[in-house]
Order: C-alpha cells, then sequence, then structure tokens
C-alpha cells in the first residue's frame, strides 16, 4: 500500500521532475511529510509567488515543466499571478495544490478556496483531485497539457485526506489523448501562395516572436531569414532567436522597439509572423496596425489567430514543422532581390538617435554590463522602464538569453525567476535586472538566493519612483506624479548586507565617461566573476525616460523619439 | 444573436471554460442550455456577438482540451434581443409574459 503522496511523487518522478519550488502548509503537509527520499528537491522560497516565478525561470530557461507547490487557501491563492503569467508567455507549468480535506470541501473551511474555480480561466487544464485512484491519470494528463501545442499552466488540486490515504499503486501511467480537430497539421501547399505573395511584394518584413524559440526550430528559421534577407524584427520574447549581427535584423519592434522596426512595420506590405500574438505592445493602434500589409501568420494555437486584425494566409501548426517546410521548400525558389528595400529599412537614416546611449547613463551601464557577460548568459528583467532598456540594449544571439514577464507585466517576477534559472544552469551567468519598485515586490526571495547560495548577479536600477508610471504620467498626465515617489526607499545595500549578500552601489556619474574607466570597468567584472551572489544598486536619474516610446492608442509611425523640450 | 453548438467531453470544468470564454468578453448570456449527447455533451449558446468576436470564440472554443466540435446555428435576430434577467425585467413581468 503506497500513499497518496507518495504517489504523487513518483508520478512527478516518472515526468522527469527532479526540482519543485514551493512554500509548505496545512493541507499540503503531507506531500512535504514524503519528500524525503523522493527524488524530487525541493526549493523552499520565501513566498508562494516566489515559488511559481522561481518555477516559470526554471521552466523559460530549460522548455521542461516548471513545478510548483503550495497548500490550500492564502498558498494556492498566491500561486494565482505566476499562473497568469505561464498562461500569458505560454510557460509549461504544474501547480500542485494541498486542498482542504474531500468532506470539508465547500464549507467554507479554515484555508479553504475554490482554487479550482479561481484559477479556471488562467489554466489550460486542471483537475480537483476526487478519489485517490485518480491521481496518476490526472498528473500524467496534467503534464500532457502543460508541454503540448502551445505550453501553460495546469492547476492539480488534491485534498489532504487523498495525499494521506493509502492504495495499491501499480505505477505511472502514460496519458493518450483523444484527436482533436486541432491537431490537423498545416495545410500542404501554404508555400506556394507564400511565394507567390513574396513574389507580388515590394517591401516585405519578418517578425519573430516566441513561438519560433519555444518550437525549436532556431537552426531551420535562422536558414529561412537568411535566405529571405528581409528586413526581420522581434517581439520582447522573441529577442535571441536572430542573431543581433545579421544585417537585415532591425532589433525590437513594438511600443518601445526601434525606430527602424516600427517604420519598416509601418511600412511592409508583407508581414511573415513566426510565433508572435501580436498584442497591442508590438501592434501599437490596431486599425493602423501595418496598413499596407497582408499577413502570414505562422503559429501553433490558433486561437491566437486574427487577433487584431485577419490574416491573409494563417499557417496553423508547430513551428517546428512548418519553418522547416517552407525553409526547405523556399530554397527550391529563386526569391525576388529585396536588397533596394532591405537598404532603405536598415538604413543609416533610420538608425537611432544615440545608438552608443552618451546621453543616457543607464543605457551606458547597462551596454557596459552585457557587454562583459559570457555569450550564454541569461538575463532576466523585471518589469518597467528598466526592462525595456535591458531589452532594448540586449545584444546576444543566445535563444533562452532574455526572459521576461512580457505578456502579464508581472512586477516582481525577475528575482525569484532568477532563482529557478540560476538552479537550471548552474554554471551559467544569470544577470537580473530590477528596478526598485518591483524588487521590493519579492524582496524576500534574497533569502532563498543566499540559503542556496546561488552566484545570481542582482542589478537594481534604482530611480526611486515607478519609473514607467511616472515616464507616462509625465507625458500624457501633465506630470501628476500621483503614488509613484519611492524616494523614501530602503538603503538597499543595506538591506542585501543584512541576508549576508554582497553588495555596492554605483553612481550614474561613472556611466559619463566613454569609455568608462578602468577601476568602473574591473568593478563591473569583479561583480559579474564573483562566484557569490552580488546586488549592484545604480542610481539613475529620477526622470530617465525610455524612448522610442510609441504612445498608447498611436500608430507605430507615431513614436516619440526623444523627449519633448519642456515649456 | 447568433447561436453556437459546442461539443465536448464532460470532464470537470469544461463547461465552465466554453461560458468563460464568452463571459471573459462581456458577453451575456441570454440562452444556454446544456445536454448529453449521444457519445458526449453538447451546450448551445445564444449569444450577441461580432463577426470578429464569432472568430475568436471558435478558436478559443477549439483550444479547450476536452471540446470536440464547434458549429453555429441560426441568427437570431430579435427572439432573444430582449432584457433578461437580472438586469431587464423583474419575475413579476416574466410570469406575465408566461401567462399571456
Amino acid at each position: 500500500m503506497v500513499k497518496g503522496a507518495d504517489i504523487v511523487l513518483q508520478c512527478l518522478r516518472a515526468e522527469g521532475v527532479d526540482l519543485v519550488f514551493g512554500y509548505p502548509g496545512g493541507a499540503i503537509m503531507p506531500l512535504y511529510d514524503a519528500l524525503d527520499g523522493s527524488g524530487v528537491r525541493h526549493i523552499l522560497t520565501r513566498h508562494e509567488q516566489g515559488a511559481v516565478f522561481a518555477a516559470e525561470g526554471y521552466a523559460r530557461v530549460t522548455g521542461k515543466v516548471g513545478v510548483a507547490m503550495a497548500t490550500s487557501g492564502p498558498g494556492a491563492t498566491n500561486l494565482v499571478t505566476g499562473i497568469a503569467d505561464a498562461k500569458m508567455d505560454s510557460v509549461p507549468l504544474v501547480c500542485i495544490t494541498g486542498q482542504v480535506r474531500s468532506a470539508m470541501i465547500g464549507t467554507d473551511a479554515f484555508q479553504e478556496t475554490d482554487v479550482f474555480g479561481v484559477t479556471l480561466s488562467l489554466t489550460k487544464w486542471s483537475r480537483l483531485v476526487r478519489n485517490l485512484d485518480e491521481i496518476p491519470e490526472v498528473i500524467a494528463e496534467g503534464f500532457y497539457w502543460a508541454r503540448s501545442g502551445r505550453p501553460g499552466p495546469v492547476v492539480i488540486d488534491i485534498p489532504t485526506d487523498m495525499l494521506k490515504a493509502k492504495k495499491e499503486f501499480s505505477g505511472p501511467v502514460q496519458f493518450t489523448p483523444h484527436a482533436r480537430p486541432v491537431d490537423a497539421k498545416a495545410e500542404g501547399g501554404f508555400t506556394d501562395t507564400i511565394f507567390a505573395l513574396l513574389q507580388q511584394s515590394s517591401k516585405p518584413v519578418a517578425l519573430v516572436g516566441a513561438g519560433a524559440k519555444l518550437s525549436g526550430a532556431i537552426p531551420e528559421l535562422r536558414r529561412l531569414l537568411d535566405t529571405l534577407s528581409v528586413p526581420t524584427f522581434a517581439t520582447v520574447h522573441g529577442l535571441g532567436a536572430v542573431p543581433p549581427e545579421a544585417p537585415y535584423y532591425l532589433g525590437m519592434v513594438g511600443m518601445h522597439g526601434t525606430r527602424a522596426a516600427n517604420m519598416a512595420l509601418h511600412e511592409t506590405d508583407l508581414l511573415l509572423v513566426f510565433g508572435a500574438r501580436l498584442d497591442d505592445r508590438v501592434t501599437g493602434d490596431p486599425t493602423r496596425f501595418a496598413p499596407h500589409a497582408k499577413i502570414v501568420h505562422f503559429e501553433i494555437d490558433p486561437a491566437q489567430l486574427d487577433r487584431v486584425r485577419p490574416c491573409e494566409i494563417p499557417v496553423i501548426g508547430d513551428l517546428s514543422e512548418t519553418i522547416p517546410a517552407f525553409e526547405s521548400e523556399l530554397r527550391r525558389h529563386k526569391l525576388p532581390d529585396f536588397a533596394g528595400w532591405r537598404s532603405v529599412a536598415c538604413g543609416a537614416d533610420r538608425a537611432e538617435l544615440d545608438p552608443r546611449g552618451l546621453a543616457q547613463p543607464t543605457i551606458r551601464f547597462l551596454d557596459e554590463l552585457f557587454s562583459r557577460l559570457p555569450e550564454d548568459s541569461v538575463i532576466l528583467a523585471d518589469v518597467g522602464q528598466h526592462q525595456m532598456w535591458a531589452a532594448q540594449r540586449f545584444n546576444s544571439g543566445s535563444p533562452r538569453g532574455f526572459i521576461t514577464s512580457g505578456g502579464l507585466g508581472a512586477m516582481g517576477f525577475a528575482l525569484p525567476a532568477a532563482v529557478g534559472v540560476q538552479l537550471a544552469k548552474p554554471d551559467t551567468c544569470v544577470v537580473c535586472v530590477s528596478g526598485d519598485g518591483g524588487f521590493q515586490m519579492n524582496i524576500q526571495e534574497l533569502a532563498t538566493v543566499h540559503r542556496l547560495g546561488l552566484p545570481v548577479k542582482m542589478v537594481i536600477i534604482d530611480n526611486k519612483y515607478l519609473g514607467m508610471v511616472r515616464q507616462w504620467q509625465q507625458l500624457f498626465y501633465e506630470r501628476n506624479y500621483a503614488e509613484t515617489d519611492l524616494s523614501d526607499n530602503p538603503d538597499f545595500v543595506d538591506i542585501a548586507k543584512a541576508y549576508k549578500i554582497h553588495s555596492f552601489r554605483m553612481k550614474e556619474d561613472v556611466m559619463r565617461e566613454f569609455p568608462v574607466s578602468q577601476e568602473t570597468g574591473d568593478q563591473i567584472d569583479r561583480f559579474l566573476r564573483s562566484p557569490d551572489p552580488e546586488l549592484l544598486v545604480f542610481d539613475c536619474a529620477p526622470e530617465a525616460n525610455v524612448f522610442p516610446m510609441v504612445p498608447a492608442g498611436a500608430a507605430l509611425s507615431e513614436m516619440l523619439l526623444e523627449e519633448e523640450p519642456t515649456q | 444573436m447568433q447561436s453556437f453548438h459546442i461539443r465536448y467531453r464532460n470532464t470537470q470544468g469544461t463547461l465552465m471554460r466554453i461560458l468563460n470564454a464568452a463571459s471573459r468578453r462581456g458577453l451575456d448570456m441570454p440562452y444556454v442550455q446544456a445536454e448529453q449527447g449521444e457519445n458526449d455533451h453538447q451546450v448551445t449558446l445564444i449569444l450577441d456577438v461580432n463577426a470578429k468576436q464569432v472568430g475568436q470564440l471558435y478558436r478559443e472554443w477549439y483550444s479547450i482540451a476536452d471540446v470536440t466540435h464547434v458549429g453555429a446555428g441560426t441568427l437570431h435576430s430579435d427572439a432573444w434581443a430582449g432584457p433578461h434577467p437580472p438586469s431587464g425585467v423583474t419575475i413579476e413581468q416574466q410570469r406575465a409574459a408566461a401567462r399571456a
């Protein structure tokens, strides 16, 4: 006879899980009691939100399913933001929550929450386990849905009595899915249609999103883009998919994308989309998005099509199949020469106004930091101005090298996610860039970093404001800085010391020299090469702004390139 | 008004996910009927939707794990367009209408 908790852990092992993140509590105690000797390592975070973000970080950098555990009631509700984040950003995630005893469900028992109901609209699939016998099937099916198609979050809610009860157990099972209508492969012949559109086009462009990276078809995608050689740009989650040195690559597109990328997207007559949702941060005003373009949309999830405007050619299917099929077919055709259009789109007159960021010390700092990183480093960005600066300055061809909460925009994401990334990649340099607002949202995870001795390199861009909100207040609310002032921030250096983490402050003035002084360079190098956790607090000008910027509701062509002089 | 017929395996939460696809868009649901079919279940919904929402709903319903088929029925011009409880009519009005 085997306890339900042991069955859960054996089923997790069968799914390849050896690391879970969580926080114990009453209803999930039987599962914690069974952890020892199970082969599943548990990472204790200091908050359930930290656990789910850490599991996300692990999943985002490895492509494996991340697992988070929490108890019933508040433990489970603290997972909700991470679950929503995983849904938006297509992260394979399984959350296992304890629930009150079966007999108490629905009675508003202590620490009872309808977790199944609360998370229903945020999950790809979920189950409240109703009897002990179904645990193996539920776990197998949950992992299947977390991984399959467009990856996403799954919740498995297990009443505590099921975890304690015993039964005969013959071992984990495999889930065999029913055939589904959307499992149909992309129709053959789409390459001919796309080729015909390319023949008609004079200004084609390619947009690369997260789906291209999730598919694993990066080599094929890069060969395809080399063959096409059309102006190409990426969403924030597509960064790293295209080598930055590619002559046709224009960087990030969207609200804070590059001038060249946004202009090309506005002017194009044929938009090839590879695994991107085309959300409003990418499109700007949807009614004026790529107004002259026909759209070819490579996408695994039909639910993502036509959200902004109809596409002419949907290519539904796993990009690991459709991209290679398109790439090999395209090589048989002679493509038109797009050199003229490419030279316009990539021309010097569309280059950044301040490519070295000389007017903006924070950008200079990020350039210095990123230029000293090993090639396979992973950069995590929290949410806000620093996130956009980091995305703009990210200059690596590492497909999983830039991780951020892009869809949900959940402040507090980066630090716990960095825990998961560093555990997954112990020998990789992991840099966590946060703002002073977001860092305080999960600051307690400094304890996790310290306990595990993770050599995460934490950076706080400290402008003593909720900077992105303040920027919008400045530009669109007549400088009414309502409740964005954080000038009474604690001293982050002292706080890190209290967690026994080495930390230091860097003034932005040291970045006004170009190149930076030997001393400053050495300081950054020492920070990055330290075998221990480190925190660097970078003092940023309080009213520094992120440009270019497409104001909300504007077309991509209406981006603000720099600050307008104030009266 | 447009009717939709969605077939699904009656697993935990599947009907709720189908309804949620409509409710998250702020759509009223003046008519919902779920029933057991030969091999699966079917829910019929009547919704006031525009063409763009029809496409989005179709694809979102298909992305639900245990949905097996999505079909559209007839257009209902006004049969379901009137006010509906709880906001539109009182129970007394409903009863009076039923008696008439």
